[in-house]
């Protein structure tokens, strides 16, 4: 008890606390742009109405699913190949590697895309020597996908190495001793095995995603607004930190539901019949 | 051998700079139970690897049915595996572990399911067919293991030591089955294991391997009395190796001198003065208090006794501190009052001692 009391008092303190609070905020009144203590429905009323919340919402869970969907995609094929064709010394190197892009900000690495996707940008350029384009890619949905994988890829690529790593390679072997071709025995055997670690990289694409401020922002243009945005906006207008807290809250929950549903997909027992 | 199963033809097999297989020449028979039997590292895997396609020969060819393998995919092949670990996958239950195979071959569902219920009720483990792995027995997972690759009816079963992980009661048990199910179905089995009580309860034909290379191929019984070299004697079974240089050729025997003493074994073509090596099966040697009348004898210090149920197994030394061991019943043992420091005498017959190749 004594050793698990600081990690205790940590969570109460800055994650319990500050989650009460900002519920308790969701319910405060603003009058003449100041916050007043108060109980009442009127902010959850007022942005659970309102269409512009309900398309943010969808949205950000959409692309945040898709951006989740294609970490888990593009990551796959480097993590299988680390995993199993590279040697202990290459994939240990490998690592290291994918750890590497955390070291800098994010928003500097999202901005360095600025260079790359820009109308006059490296791509276009080089589309353009074959008489290309240019395409429009700041300020579009690819742009915002863009960034969530500049933030998410590293880590989707690491913990499914690690998932895959850890599989006994006779089961692999066994199956194709039992008649599966390569991809098969991927999709047979491999997947069913790495499958919590999979599904597990899968909910930190995706929590990452959604809660994702900067890559909508700078390189969605916010154009459709997601959450997070949606909360700046809201704060900004008129002080309204109280239908900000709204938000906030609904997006809580939603996360929680989802790693919750995750999760238990996970672990999953079969069941004995 | 006229048309055989499988077939290995200067077949060598490296990992960088390690020599796992060395110019292997083997022909396995359509119906028989052929065992390879060695210690860790002497290749016996890797053999059974390469037929299965997991392991492609370094050089050399490997023909099954009379087709070059080589380049065959594992599986593409039909030489299905039963692995030490098992390996059934964790995820499926036992009928579905079974069924996988012929899923991969495209075999419809109600074929699969008929076979797979087939398989499981003859392996006696039909009441578990839905049940999850994890649930299982080692015994029953055993017998899962062999319908999962039974059920391919193939002409070939590999088998990895799978009998090395189970206790030794079920390790016999198992063996029953096997040497039953590999008559009733007449197909070849190829078994790898260390365990020499395996290999030579069950097999026709045993290979013994080491470093890579085969030191014999013969029945259980050829390797146990006639073992080709001196590895083999020290490998298999309890013999006594002796070895000095040939003294004079007598009718009928030839004299070796060794440090224990001259003994006489069985004609050889060796000149005089030529070193050789002999095995004494440690079953044959007999053991008296007084000096017996033979041709072979040593006098030698009772070290100790090493009881096996009623056989036990007499630890010796002759003055000159060559090791003898020699095994006996009990109740024979009891008739001596011995302990340790006891002084007796080791004697056999000359036609008992078997002359090592390459000594």
């Amino acid at each position: 008890m004594t050793w698990r009391l600081p990690i205790i008092l940590w969570q109460l303190l800055f994650f319990v606390g500050p989650l009460l609070f900002m519920v308790a905020i969701s319910f405060y009144l603003v009058k003449n742009y100041r916050m007043t203590e108060a109980f009442e429905f009127v902010n959850w009323q007022k942005m659970l109405s309102r269409n512009y919340f309900w398309d943010s919402y969808w949205y950000t869970l959409f692309i945040a699913s898709l951006s989740a969907l294609f970490a888990m995609l593009i990551a796959f094929p480097a993590a299988y190949a680390l995993a199993f064709r590279a040697s202990e010394s290459t994939r240990r190197f490998a690592i290291f590697l994918l750890i590497i892009p955390f070291f800098s900000s994010y928003l500097v690495r999202t901005f360095s895309w600025y260079v790359i996707l820009a109308e006059s940008g490296v791509v276009n350029a080089a589309l353009g020597y074959l008489g290309l384009g240019p395409f429009k890619m700041l300020n579009t949905h690819f742009g915002t996908l863009v960034g969530y994988l500049t933030l998410t890829l590293p880590l989707a690529v690491i913990l499914q190495t690690v998932s895959m790593a850890n599989i006994d390679r006779t089961l692999v072997e066994a199956a194709r001793n039992l008649g599966c071709t390569p991809f098969a025995t991927v999709w047979r055997v491999v997947v069913p095995l790495a499958s919590t670690g999979l599904i597990v990289a899968m909910l930190f694409c995706f929590i990452l995603s959604f809660g994702d401020f900067v890559a909508p922002f700078y390189l969605g243009g916010s154009q459709e607004p997601t959450l997070p945005i949606l909360i700046l906006d809201t704060t900004k207008s008129g002080q309204q930190w109280p239908r900000a807290a709204v938000v906030a809250v609904m997006m809580m929950v939603t996360l929680f539901a989802v790693a919750f549903a995750a999760i238990a997909f996970a672990y999953r027992k079969r069941a004995t019949r | 051998m006229a048309n055989p199963l499988a077939s290995f033809t200067n077949v060598h097999k490296r990992f960088g700079d390690f020599v796992a297989v060395e110019n292997m020449n083997l022909e396995i028979e359509r119906g028989e139970f052929l065992a390879i039997m060695g210690s860790s590292g002497c290749g016996k895997t890797t053999t059974l690897r390469m037929l299965a396609g997991l392991d492609a020969p370094t050089s050399g060819d490997i023909h099954i049915g009379g087709v070059r393998m080589n380049d065959v995919k594992p599986h593409e092949r039909d030489t299905p595996m039963v692995w030490q670990s098992l390996a059934l996958f964790p995820f499926l239950s036992a009928r579905e572990n079974v069924e996988f195979g012929m899923k991969m071959r495209g075999v419809d569902a109600p074929t699969r399911r008929r076979r797979a219920t087939e398989w499981l009720d003859r392996m006696e483990i039909g009441e578990f067919a839905e049940r999850d792995i994890s649930t299982l027995s080692g015994g029953q997972r055993q017998r899962v293991a062999l319908a999962r690759s039974l059920v391919m009816e193939p002409e070939m079963l590999l088998l990895d030591e799978p009998l090395s992980a189970l206790d030794a009661n079920l390790v016999i048990r198992m063996q029953a089955v096997l040497t039953q199910l590999q008559r009733e179905l007449g197909i070849t089995f190829v078994y790898v294991t260390h365990s020499q009580s395996e290999a030579f309860a069950m097999a026709d034909r045993v290979v013994i391997m080491s470093q890579g290379r085969i030191d014999q191929i013969g029945t259980p019984k050829d390797i146990y009395r006639a073992p080709a070299n001196r590895f083999v004697a020290e490998f298999v079974g309890r013999n006594n190796i002796l070895s000095g240089v040939v003294d004079r050729h007598d009718a009928g025997a030839v004299q070796v001198r060794t440090a224990s003493g001259v003994f006489s074994v069985p004609p050889v073509s060796a000149d005089a003065g030529a070193e050789l090596a002999f095995a004494v099966s440690a079953d044959l040697v007999t053991l008296s208090v007084s000096e017996p009348d033979a041709p072979n004898r040593v006098r030698c210090t009772l070290l100790s006794e090493e009881f096996i149920g009623s056989v036990v197994t007499v630890f010796c030394e002759s003055a000159d501190g060559q090791e003898f061991k020699l095994q006996l019943q009990e109740r024979e043992l009891n008739q001596h009052d011995l302990k340790s420091g006891s002084h007796v005498w080791l004697s056999w017959r000359t036609e008992d001692a078997h002359v090592l190749d390459g000594s």
